[in-house]
């Protein structure tokens, strides 16, 4: 097992804390929740181990391209960068969405 | 034409299908993810842990009425069971039952997608099972507990167990419902009593359809999850129409006595004699000759404690007899092995399902017998290998078999028995949670030859895809996954560990010495006063930490309920 962690300055708020995803084969979960510092701070737990590089270009592109303050969680059960960029917009997608209960 | 599209339960992750069975806005998670309760046992294993830790509790209402759904997410190491999830099932399930007991009815729905224990976390796994099945039945005793079963795992292994404690069972055709899974009596007993990799076997034997059809389960619904809402809703309307599975001893005794099992049986065997039951065809042996009883340990130790009392059971793999410690009605039950059983698999001592069955009938009997007076102590010797593997056991319900156990037990300790096990051997899976883990109080030797824990290092090192070097590493970083006595012990659910006792050959002092244990353990259920298990949790041992996360995830759950 591996952790990572990386943060990112942000400036953009959002609306709600999200939970997405599963901890099981090929996929991940992530749990995305408002922070009122400055920045994202990210912290993946894979039990993929060796692909730190693959996880940063992802993590990288992904909190480049979305500006939000939050603390970002990720429990990953091998999926791949797919898999992420997709799981990480749905969390996006519900954390600023209005509705109090969402899987 | 205006049909509605189906929407799949059994395609929906354990969350959504809490969602879905709740009315539309009264779902309240307790314990959710952003809790962040996690299994505290897994990363030192190098195994990713899930927020939830694969559990989801929801209160809420179904039509109109209080329930509280406990729903398993399979996905996440194949739904097995560890503290913090067993923590969560069996708090729900407890705090459930307080509300219940205060008057204000709230309905359990356990939606199962399990393997049964996680093996990481072993016999934390265990603890927790033998907890959701002692509220379980004494739940059943205000509300129906109901049992959801979708697929595409099912309910194995202990869950199997629990799920046969349950009111009423819901199954699709995708669900399945066995104790041993078919991997593992592949790995126990050969390829030939079962094929793991022979799917339509494995479903005709244990699926929705054929448990329907056989007596094990109550309705077999369309993967529909608005027919599986109708139908929970149906089974909490129709109050107590499903005589819980567990209690009928008779029906399922008459059941296997019919049983020819010199072949080979097919389902469809099993179904027809299931629905038109047939005359008796067996005759047991009443009891073993002496030249081929057991030189095991349960043996030895039910003869030495009986003292010459009587034996009265008439199945001689299970062994009972009345007899006083001192002034003390003390019923001792053990399970011994029988080399002359029809049941191929069970020769060995294993609980299978004469035991099973066996098992609770006695008990059953002491608890009519002494119904309007003294309420004689239960003690259970142990020393079972294992559950029995094999084709015939999972086809004809031995998960059913050893709810029945369970429910007896439970039920001896509700009624006012005070119920105790004493541990000279060996005290295995599904075998001790039948046999044993109902039980007040605990007492143990130390010594070697006794060893509790949930499965083989075999069939555990093939389940989790580990070599016997990496699980044997495994167990030294993680206490619950060892497999000596004195590891257990560390966990708490120990009233006693006595040393110096000769446990293969005791001789009298060695009786006298255990015969105090168990009076004082009787004693001890009576000052304390109370029916349930929660004892393990409030020794000294638990509360040092040999079981912080159940302590911690009771009492967020109590925190979080109202």
């Amino acid at each position: 097992m591996e952790t990572l962690k990386y943060t990112f300055p942000a400036t953009k708020k959002i609306s709600q804390r999200a939970h997405v995803g599963v901890v099981g084969s090929g996929d991940m979960e992530v749990i995305v929740e408002p922070y009122d510092g400055k920045e994202a701070e990210v912290t993946v737990r894979t039990g993929v181990t060796g692909f730190k590089k693959t996880w940063e270009a992802v993590i990288d592109r992904f909190f480049t391209q979305h500006d939000i303050a939050a603390k970002v969680k990720i429990n990953d059960f091998g999926a791949t960068p797919g898999v992420v960029t997709i799981r990480l917009a749905q969390a996006l997608e519900v954390s600023s969405l209005d509705t109090s209960v969402k899987s | 034409m205006t049909q509605a599209l189906r929407a799949s339960f059994v395609e929906c992750s354990g969350r959504e299908r809490a969602i879905k069975l709740l009315d539309n806005g009264t779902y309240k998670e307790l314990l959710s993810p952003f809790d962040g309760v996690e299994s505290p046992h897994l990363e030192p294993q190098g195994i990713v842990p899930q927020s939830d830790d694969g559990v989801i509790v929801a209160k809420g209402t179904v039509n109109g009425q209080q329930a509280v759904v406990i729903s398993i997410e399979g996905s996440f190491q194949g739904g097995g069971i560890g503290e913090v999830s067993g923590a969560k099932i069996a708090g729900a399930l407890e705090t459930a039952l307080k509300q219940c007991e205060n008057g204000m009815k709230v309905i359990p729905v356990l939606v199962f997608d399990t393997g049964g224990v996680r093996l990481q976390e072993a016999n934390y796994g265990l603890l927790s099972i033998a907890e959701i099945g002692a509220a379980i039945v004494a739940l059943r005793r205000h509300v129906p507990v109901i049992a959801v079963i979708p697929g595409k795992i099912g309910a194995f292994g202990g869950m199997s167990i629990t799920a046969g404690l349950c009111s009423a069972i819901i199954m699709t055709r995708e669900g399945r419902l066995g104790l041993n899974g078919p991997e593992v009596i592949e790995q126990e007993a050969g390829i030939r009593e079962f094929d793991s990799k022979d799917r339509p076997l494995i479903w005709s034997t244990i699926g929705g359809e054929q448990r329907m059809a056989a007596g094990f389960a109550d309705l077999l619904m369309e993967d529909d999850t608005e027919s599986i809402k109708e139908a929970v809703a149906c089974i909490i309307k129709s109050g107590g129409m499903f005589a819980p599975r567990a209690e009928q001893v008779e029906r399922y005794e008459a059941f296997l006595n019919q049983l020819d099992l010199s072949q080979r049986l097919i389902p469809e065997d099993v179904r027809k004699l299931w629905n038109e039951p047939g005359k008796k065809t067996v005759q047991e042996n009443q009891s073993l000759s002496e030249n081929i009883k057991s030189k095991g340990r349960g043996q030895v130790w039910f003869d030495l404690l009986r003292n010459g009392a009587p034996e009265i059971s008439d199945v001689p793999s299970i062994r009972v007899a009345d007899a006083l410690i001192g002034k003390t009605k003390v019923r001792y039950i053990a399970v011994v092995p029988d080399a002359q059983s029809r049941f191929a698999r069970a020769r060995n001592g294993e609980v299978g399902l004469r035991e099973g069955w066996t098992i609770a009938k006695y008990i059953r009997e002491a608890i009519q017998e002494d119904q309007n007076g003294e309420k004689r102590a239960i003690v259970a010797i142990v020393d079972v290998p294992s559950q029995a593997y094999g084709y015939h056991e999972e086809l004809l319900g031995i998960h059913q078999a050893c709810a029945a156990a369970v429910d007896a037990y439970a039920s001896a300790r509700l009624n006012g028995h005070p119920v105790v096990s004493f541990i000279p051997g060996n005290a295995i899976s599904g075998a001790f949670l039948s046999h044993g883990m109902q039980a007040h109080r605990l007492i143990a030797l130390r010594d070697p030859g006794v060893t509790v824990h949930v499965m083989s290092k075999k069939s555990a090192a093939r389940i989790t895809h580990r070599s016997l070097e990496e699980l044997e590493a495994a167990t030294k970083k993680v206490t619950a996954m060892a497999y000596d006595i004195e590891s257990f012990e560390k966990l708490g659910a120990l009233h006693s560990l006595v040393d110096g006792i000769e446990a293969d050959n005791p001789e009298l002092k060695d009786r006298d010495m255990i015969y105090k244990e168990i009076k004082e353990a009787i004693e001890d259920i009576e000052m304390v006063g109370s029916m349930g298990l929660e004892v393990r949790l409030t020794s000294p041992l638990a509360q040092d930490g040999g079981r912080a996360a159940s302590i911690l995830v009771r009492k967020k759950l109590n925190e979080q309920w109202n």
